[in-house]
């Protein structure tokens, strides 16, 4: 009965840490499950905010990407100090490796630097505890000016006292005051920030911070600085002439130089409030492990068995559920259908049963594998194996343009597209991540395996059905590959993103922010189907059942001899006119508008090629084993053009949850649309190709 | 300058017309009075007194009636001609980033008068920078520069650092990280990459002094995997080439 309490406070925290540093756990614990995971428009960066809160305040929490530094090389960093520089950020919560102080705090030093209002959470305090490591945090708390937590993330310790922290930090606000370089770059860069002060137009990044940045030769604000003010010209000289100045001094250069002023900053410091080191042999067991996980000759062969599990688990237990789903929606279908009598010709009702029902069931049924395999790779991720198998796989698959992390989300591919797209989040880079979801859809997803199943038994002898297979599916990889590096040398070109890969020591991941991370992108799948998907399976709907056929009268004789009802009013549909439409386009790779027809129903889900055939045919209900289906196609098509259909539908029009999916994962339609018709293009082409060549060879 | 034969320069124009036969002949098989005039844009009044000296020195078979063809030595001349094109327009396309357009010019006009020797250096110098693995990321860095692309930051003084460093570097006969074997360790001296790999490594704190350890390798002997500062990182070859290090005597 407790009444809402008033709100008192409302505030906004940014976190900002290094990858791997347990920032995600620290979010969860602060918001619990009040979270929203999107992403940063046009780019495939996540955004992820959340709130919580504590007596009267409310608390907005914007989780930042995990970020080593502030340059300004990476979308990554760029966002997260643009969304530092907003001025609505009242307490900023830097999240640091306690084992790993010395790089964690050098994010740190940067916070301060931007004159951002800091408390440090010196995470997975558990650990540095056992490997020996004591800080004496109170000090370090005084020396720095700001409240300082230890904090043991994944099981939400220390999180009381950091919601204290914060509001202290709050009513108290400090700007990193207490930070400053060695004398010689701080009077330079108190001098330049002088200089910028009165010249910068309202609102502006804090001067102090533009100096250095200046000093740093900092592109983005370069940038700025020369579009906002109109004296930078001069600015610029004084800024390359002080360069000069303190690179004659350190006898370095100057990226270094400021590093390394940040780097001696922080042992000073560490070295006042450090009472006891780590051991060296702390990591000893996460050593030993590494040591036959990453063998030369063993890791490759366990990291496949891993894979292999995973995905049995994915697709063999993910069984079960998948029928029970199946079954529920066959029942709803049933029920709701039953509500109008029998034979009935409601449009109302089709809509409901074969749009609706069957377009989100025809999602939904994926979701258990969907649900499986994310348990499986948030596992990966959270125990720190993902960047042992990339460290694994990365020369092969740098070979053809992608990433060590690109293999996952590859293999994935070939279950369903879907989940591959998602599970590229795994990827830092921008280029290497678009690169993976512009060519995962030749990944032969499962989804296809029942058109393969169906056409390939029905065309070619048995001793041929296994290298037919094997055929399509290689073709699928090989023009990946191909296209992979196409992009990489044509619209996604550019140096290839440094591969530093951080290899952070085995932890256990805790069922929770598995869980988690597993819900939160199962949900995202599920959001889309019943949004974009709902609404396409709705189309799909009124393509394929209207305008109705008229009413057929009784002298009226049928045009074809075999035509039925359902195959008249598909012809007679929005779909079948479509696929008339199209037929020139698919007689070029020797197919007919009943195909083209049917193609149109795989854009809604490629499996749902062999049940349009079955319609445009007049069989009625017809799966990938229905003999009397492949009995009239054999009777219509020849094996070649059977090849040249498979091939289509293999690289051709990804399918419509795949550009849904697409264009949610890039942040723009652009990505998703490029991908449609870039891939339908390519398909249409290697097609006929194939057709026109084959027919002139064969004869 | 052009070529001489015996009876004296080849002019610009002429060299000219010896590479439209030449491509003519490679492409359509016959070169014709017309078909010459007709891609030099001339009339083909203008074209035979070209023809008729091209004959005297001997480097076509002309006579009025029938179609060009040229001798062993004018194809050579032919060839070479377009062999400078190529590699001029490779050089400003490439390397200098000229717009298409204008290298496609300047290439025909600096055809005529650039030496043997310049070429084969020309030559040498697109072989250096395709094997020398920092041929690449200098390409890159000029391409990425401020002086071709004003949208970017400036880059000239970084190279200028960098070139002294280098020159250092090599006279002392130290080690690129990537040379190191699993198990060995060094003190890293300089991080000779630019640009964003600089920045990465530096944020890692792979500052010079610092003992890095090369743990193991990937099956196939890239990635390399380090120990630095009491944390693992993995780095390609590729990026580890950025890395000069002082191997250390290993117990
Ligand atoms: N021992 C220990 N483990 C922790 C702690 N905090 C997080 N972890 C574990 O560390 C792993 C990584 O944690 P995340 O929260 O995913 O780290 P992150 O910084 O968000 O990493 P990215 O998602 O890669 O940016 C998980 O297995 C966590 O369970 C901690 O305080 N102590």
């Amino acid at each position: 009965m407790a009444a809402e309490k008033a709100v008192g406070k409302k505030i906004k925290i940014a976190l900002a840490g290094n990858p791997n540093c347990g920032k995600t756990s620290l979010f969860n614990a602060l918001t619990g499950t009040h979270q929203r995971v999107g992403n940063y428009p046009g780019i495939t960066v996540e955004k992820k905010e959340g709130r919580y809160r504590d007596d009267d305040w409310e608390i907005e929490v914007i989780d930042l990407p995990g970020t080593y530094s502030l340059s300004s090389y990476s979308p990554e960093e760029r966002i997260a100090r643009r969304e530092l520089l907003r001025d609505d950020i009242d307490v900023v919560v830097v999240v640091a490796d306690s084992t790993n102080l010395e790089r964690n705090l050098y994010l740190l030093v940067q916070v301060m630097e931007l004159g951002a209002n800091p408390v440090l959470a010196l995470n997975m305090s558990d650990e540095a505890h056992a490997g020996g490591q004591r800080l004496d945090v109170e000090l370090m708390s005084m020396l720095l000016g700001f409240p300082i937590v230890e904090t043991v993330g994944h099981k939400g310790g220390g999180a009381k006292l950091l919601r204290e922290a914060i509001r202290r930090a709050y009513d108290n606000p400090t700007h990193g005051e207490r930070f400053s370089f060695g004398p010689q770059l701080e009077r330079t860069v108190m001098r330049l920030a002088e200089k910028l002060a009165p010249l910068l137009p309202q609102p502006s990044p804090p001067p102090r911070w533009l100096a250095i940045k200046l000093l740093e030769r900092d592109g983005e604000l370069g940038q700025w600085l020369r579009d906002n003010v109109a004296e930078s010209a001069g600015l610029f000289t004084d800024v390359e002439k002080e360069i000069e100045e303190l690179e004659k001094f350190g006898r370095t250069d100057i990226i270094l130089f400021i590093a390394d002023n940040r780097y001696s900053f922080l042992s000073g410091l560490l070295r006042e409030v450090r009472i006891s080191e780590m051991r060296a042999d702390s990591r000893a067991t996460s050593d030993f492990v590494d040591a036959i996980l990453c063998n030369r000759i063993v890791g490759l062969p366990i990291f496949f068995a891993a894979m292999y599990v995973l995905f049995w688990l994915t697709f063999t237990v993910g069984e079960w559920p998948m029928r029970l789903i199946e079954s529920f929606f066959g029942y709803l279908g049933n029920t709701i259908g039953g509500l109008w009598p029998a034979g009935s010709e409601s449009p109302l009702r089709s809509l409901l049963v074969d749009g609706v029902l069957a377009g989100v069931g025809g999602v939904l049924v994926f979701l258990p594998n969907i649900i499986l395999l994310f348990f499986g790779l948030a596992l990966m991720e959270d125990s720190g194996y993902m960047s042992r198998a990339a460290f694994l796989v990365d020369r092969f698959m740098h070979r053809f343009g992608l990433h060590g992390k690109s293999f996952v989300p590859m293999l994935t591919g070939f279950g369903c597209t879907v989940p591959g797209i998602m599970a590229t989040r795994t990827l830092e880079n921008e280029r290497d991540r678009l690169t993976t979801m512009l060519v995962l859809p030749l990944m032969s997803c499962g989804a296809r395996l029942p058109i393969y199943m169906l056409l390939i038994p029905a065309f070619f002898a048995s001793r041929w059905q296994a290298p037919m297979l094997f055929l399509i599916y290689m073709t699928g990889i090989v023009l990946a590959v191909l296209l992979a590096r196409l992009l990489r040398s044509t619209l996604l070109a550019g140096e290839d993103a440094p591969f530093v890969m951080e290899l952070p020591p085995y932890r256990l991941p805790t069922l929770r922010a598995v869980a988690i991370k597993m819900g939160q992108r199962s949900w995202s799948y599920v959001r889309k189907a019943g949004t974009i998907i709902l609404a396409i399976s709705i189309l799909m709907w009124v393509a394929t059942s209207f305008p109705r056929a008229p009413e057929r009268s009784v002298e009226q004789e049928p045009i074809l001899a075999y035509e039925d009802d359902a195959s008249r009013d598909l012809s007679y549909s929005l779909a079948g006119r479509m696929g008339k439409l199209l037929e020139p386009l698919t007689t070029m790779m020797g197919s007919d508008y009943r195909i083209a027809t049917a193609m149109l129903g795989a854009f809604a889900a490629k499996e749902v090629f062999v049940a349009q055939l079955g319609i445009v045919f007049s069989l009625g209900e017809a799966d990938e084993t229905s003999t009397s289906l492949r009995e009239t196609l054999r009777r219509h098509y020849t094996p070649l053009q059977a090849f040249a259909m498979m091939l289509f539908l293999l690289v051709a029009t990804p399918c419509m949850a795949t550009v849904a999916i697409m264009r949610k994962e890039s942040g723009s339609w652009k990505w998703a649309l490029l991908q449609f018709f870039g891939l339908t293009t390519i398909g249409w082409l290697l097609s006929v190709a194939v057709y026109q060549i084959g027919r002139l060879v064969i004869g | 300058m052009g070529h001489h034969t015996n009876d004296g320069p080849i002019t610009e124009s002429l060299e000219d017309y010896l590479e439209t036969i030449y491509e003519l002949i490679r492409d359509k098989q016959v070169a014709r009075v017309k078909d010459i005039a007709k891609i030099r844009g001339v009339r083909m009044a203008s074209v035979s007194p070209a023809m008729h000296r091209l004959r005297d020195l001997g480097l076509i078979v002309y006579n009025q009636r029938e179609y060009i063809q040229l001798t062993p030595k004018g194809e050579q001349v032919a060839r070479k001609v377009i062999a400078h094109h190529e590699i001029l327009r490779r050089f400003l396309r490439d390397f200098l980033h000229v717009d298409k357009k204008i290298a496609e010019q300047d290439a025909c006009q600096i055809e005529h008068h650039i030496s043997d020797q310049t070429i084969d250096r020309l030559v040498r110098f697109f072989e250096f920078m395709d094997t020398c693995p920092l041929g690449s990321q200098v390409q890159e860095m000029f391409k990425n520069c401020s002086e071709v692309n004003p949208e970017l930051p400036a880059c000239m003084e970084e190279c200028a650092r960098y070139d002294a460093q280098m020159r250092l570097e090599h006279e002392q006969g130290n080690s690129l990280l990537s040379e190191l074997e699993p198990g060995e360790k060094g003190k890293i001296l300089h991080i000779k990459a630019l640009g964003a790999l600089r920045q990465r490594l530096i944020d890692m704190g792979l500052l010079p002094q610092t003992m890095v350890e090369v743990e193991r390798v990937a099956p196939s002997g890239d990635p390399i995997w380090l120990k630095v500062r009491g944390f693992n990182i993995s780095l390609r070859k590729q990026e580890a080439n950025g890395i000069l290090v002082e191997r250390q005597a290993t117990a």
